[in-house]
């Protein structure tokens, strides 16, 4: 008996001599670490494309501006900006002494090398670089002026190109050209404050201070893609800011006394589609949403801040349309909920419910598992529409394999729910998604003329006051008229550990520059 | 025994080509698959030059036999979003898992066998009652439901463990570099302790129940009971005529269940953040990194036919009356 207790005691202490040796030491006073949800994929500028790999691609790579917390231009590795007379010629001056993490000087030409790589056809990139901003701003070239001095060359005059240059990673010329493509995927050389220590792919990504403004020695990205399980380590101290915090857990952490769930307003506009496409016309309730008065009674139809209180956990901003709110047009106001209007407008519009008590039926799709708490909100919104008479047919897919090849087809619906993405710093640059009738992210298929006819006129004119109006003309046809049915923007949540002074943006970026210890 | 090998391996490749067919239609399977290299802005004129680059235009069968060329040449494609070679990413997530799996499956050994011979040498007592209860529970228990529990009280109430994380140990010896290997040695084991627990209670408690169950069935033999007669002590009798007799159920399971716990972590590694094989192909399904998928999908398959290949062969040895169909045995 004595030596069985022994063994036991020997395993014990063995089990407890592991432990120690391996350390669950908390990370030092000069790390910051931040818990991401979505693993991180590429390190290569122009295939960047989701915010968690773009949240660190921040660090180490520079850009000539950049954006603040509210949306504001700050210079970075530029400091000064001129337009041609014309608006298609972008010419920044860079500050000077710049260097990359090489050590390679970083001058005009590198900067028009970065931008002129990303536009290579032959290097087929497709991420936000490429496929978003060129794609807005008509990107030709970039040349480099004299040493200080590179010039961007866009299309056509576009009043949000400055904005959108601002999205664009600096980074010198001869690292990347001695770089085969596989090898700059792994191995950014940038010109920002961080440079890449390591990176394990699907555990973590760390970044090692290289100069001002970095306020950390070290940042290191944990990928956790469960949500408990990021709670839980921020809990434990291992990490200091998680994003994607689920709000069932927001409780848990905020009576931890440990750390604090932070929650804001994001600028993701959450809505309905209406899908106006010949295709979709054809189907059932198809044909009626073809018909304005139809996508106006139906914004009276849902409860919008009662999803929010009930299956967000917070009081939602409201959305008017698909600009955020400091831009929207301020004679707006969300839509109530008014079932008996809804009602109403329907038995106007022509669609009086029939002897079964429904008034026409739909085909209804959603994606799962995207957004925050996506599948219950799609309940509701169907039990809203079913309320006032529609006969909902509701198809729940699986996001990534089923939903997202819809979309990128442009073929979910007639209804279909969505969140989009966008920006603080501009108005137009929320409206850039429906900038043509056959723009890949018009998933509607809208083409009113009130809007679309305006686009030229918005893009052309210098004026503010001007395209102020323009803006709210623009707006109040999309309120009245549009093809989405407004929801909210998403809340985000971050939760932050009591050691770190750090404040959650609206527009999911997450910049450590922004961080420091209490 | 080499004929036999042979075509099972010829058999197997069979296999394998069933394999590439599904896992090419599960590319088509998503729509156009033009959409996944282009962006989301991109013009008609765009997607129709890349579908024509990629050779999306072309029929069905010729984009399925371009396919198997390239397979034969070792050519897996890019994955879509790492821009890195398909299988050399798959490969680099493989030692991880296999830590993983190994790690479950010695847990799982370990306790199992013990357990399993003292409840079938106590049948009907309260140990048996209570082993055999234990295993249920343990085979009921979700795998990602038990992680979390863990998590919560041996990661975050007590911290007597990591909460997630990886330590590698196998990428560092395969690389050649033992030292870092083995200095990483005690945070590796360290770091597997929930997620190696949270895998291999399934398999311990089925584990369990087969050892038991095959030990009653070999314990009523005639030549179990021709040697008690004989007078050998019960301790030889159990582990010299019975045990060994017991082993080829357990054998085969758990030469099969290495295959499937392989492929079938991913809801663990999700849970505990732990970069493995399953986790890896999971998000690539969520990306739609169709080439990735494949990739791992036929490395998978090619390791668990291999895996079968080796239980019968094992078997052979462990019983000299089964013989290999066209071969010596």
């Amino acid at each position: 008996m004595t030596r069985r207790i022994s063994s036991a005691r020997t395993i014990i202490a063995a089990c407890l001599s592991v432990a120690l040796l391996a350390g669950c030491a908390q990370q030092s006073d000069d790390t910051i670490v931040v818990g991401l949800s979505a693993d991180i994929t590429t390190f290569e500028p122009g295939m960047i494309s989701s915010r968690d790999n773009a949240n660190i691609a921040r660090h180490i790579f520079g850009a000539l501006f950049t954006l603040g917390p509210d949306g504001e231009h700050i210079p970075e590795l530029a400091h000064t900006l001129d337009i041609s007379e014309d608006g298609t010629g972008y010419t920044y001056t860079l500050n000077e002494g710049l260097t990359c993490h090489d050590g390679e000087p970083l001058t005009a030409e590198d900067v028009a090398y970065a931008f002129n790589r990303i536009a290579d056809p032959a290097n087929r990139f497709t991420g936000n670089s490429p496929g978003f901003v060129y794609t807005s701003i008509g990107f030709q070239n970039a040349e480099a002026l004299d040493e200080l001095r590179v010039r961007i060359n866009i299309a056509q005059r576009n009043p949000i190109a400055f904005g959108l240059i601002t999205e664009l990673y600096v980074h010198c010329k001869d690292s990347y050209e001695q770089m085969s493509l596989d090898e700059a995927a792994a191995n950014p050389i940038g010109s920002g404050a961080y440079r890449l220590a390591s990176w394990t792919r699907g555990s973590e990504v760390v970044l090692e201070k290289v100069r001002e403004p970095a306020n950390f020695e070290r940042i290191v990205w944990r990928i956790i893609p469960e949500a408990s399980t990021r709670t839980a380590e921020l809990i434990a101290g291992n990490v200091d800011i998680i994003a994607n915090v689920v709000p069932e857990q927001v409780e848990a952490i905020n009576s931890s006394g440990r750390a604090e769930v932070q929650i804001v307003s994001g600028t993701r506009r959450m809505y309905v589609g209406f899908n106006l496409s010949e295709e979709h016309a054809a189907m059932p309730g198809g044909d009626a949403i073809q018909d304005p008065a139809v996508r106006r009674a139906l914004q009276y139809a849902v409860d919008v801040p009662t999803i929010c209180r009930q299956l967000l956990s917070v009081e939602c901003e409201r959305a008017t349309g698909l600009v955020n709110v400091e831009n929207a047009n301020p004679n707006l106001t969300p839509y109530p909920y008014d079932p008996e209007t809804a009602e109403r407008l329907l038995d106007e519009a022509g669609w009086p419910r029939g002897d079964d008590g429904t008034r026409f039926s739909i085909r209804m799709q959603a994606g799962q598992g995207r957004y925050v708490n996506d599948v219950n909100v799609v309940l509701a919104i169907v039990q809203y529409l079913e309320d006032v008479g529609l006969d909902i047919d509701l198809e729940l897919m699986e996001w990534a394999s089923v939903y997202t090849p819809l979309l990128r087809e442009r073929s979910t619906g007639p209804l279909f729910f969505l969140g989009t993405g966008g920006g603080l710093w501009s108005p137009i640059y929320d409206m850039t998604d429906i900038a043509r009738v056959g723009s890949g992210t018009n998933y509607t298929h809208w083409s009113d003329p009130r809007w679309f006819d305006r686009w030229p006129d918005l893009v052309n004119t210098d004026d503010m006051v001007e395209q102020r109006v323009i803006i709210d003309e623009m707006l109040e046809v999309f309120y009245e008229d549009g093809p989405w049915l407004h929801l909210y923007f998403q809340p985000d949540f971050y939760g932050v550990s009591n050691r770190i002074a750090w404040t959650a943006r609206r527009d999911e970026h997450v910049e450590i520059f922004e961080a420091s210890l209490r | 025994m080499g004929a036999y090998v042979l075509r099972r391996l010829l058999q197997s490749v069979i296999v394998v080509i069933g394999v590439t067919l599904v896992s090419f239609l599960a590319l088509q399977a998503g729509g156009d698959p033009t959409y996944l290299f282009v962006s989301e802005r991109a013009s008609a004129e765009e997607i129709e030059a890349t579908r024509r680059a990629l050779g999306f235009d072309r029929p069905l069968h010729e984009q399925y036999l371009s396919f198997v060329g390239d397979l034969t040449r070792g050519d897996f494609g890019q994955s879509l979003s790492y821009r890195q070679p398909a299988m050399e990413i798959v490969l680099d997530a493989l030692p991880a898992t296999i830590e993983l799996t190994l790690f479950a499956m010695i847990f799982a050994l370990l306790l199992a066998i013990p357990l399993g011979v003292l409840a079938a040498i106590n049948r009907g007592t309260a140990w048996d009652g209570s082993i055999t209860t234990m295993s249920m529970l343990g085979q009921s228990i979700p795998s990602f439901w038990m992680g979390i529990m863990m998590i919560l009280f041996f990661g975050l109430y007590i911290r007597l463990f990591p909460i997630s994380g990886h330590v590698p140990f196998l990428t560092p010896l395969i690389a050649g570099d033992l030292g870092t290997a083995f200095s990483n040695l005690p945070r590796t084991i360290y770091h597997l302790v929930l997620p190696g627990i949270a895998v291999g209670t399934y398999s311990l408690a089925r584990n369990t129940r087969l050892v038991r169950s095959s030990l009653l069935e070999v314990l009523e033999q005639d030549y179990v009971r021709t040697a008690r007669s004989k007078g050998i002590p019960e301790f030889r009798v159990l582990v010299h005529h019975a045990l060994r007799n017991a082993w080829l159920p357990v054998v085969t399971i758990v030469g099969l269940e290495f295959g499937f716990l392989l492929g079938g972590v991913v809801v663990v590694e999700t849970v505990f953040s732990y970069p493995g094989i399953g986790r890896l192909l999971f998000a690539a399904i969520n990306q739609r990194d169709i080439p990735l998928v494949q990739a791992g999908v036929i490395l998978l398959a090619s390791i668990f036919i291999l895996l079968n290949l080796l239980v019968d062969l094992i078997y052979v040895r462990l019983d000299p009356r089964v013989k290999l169909a066209g071969g010596r045995g």
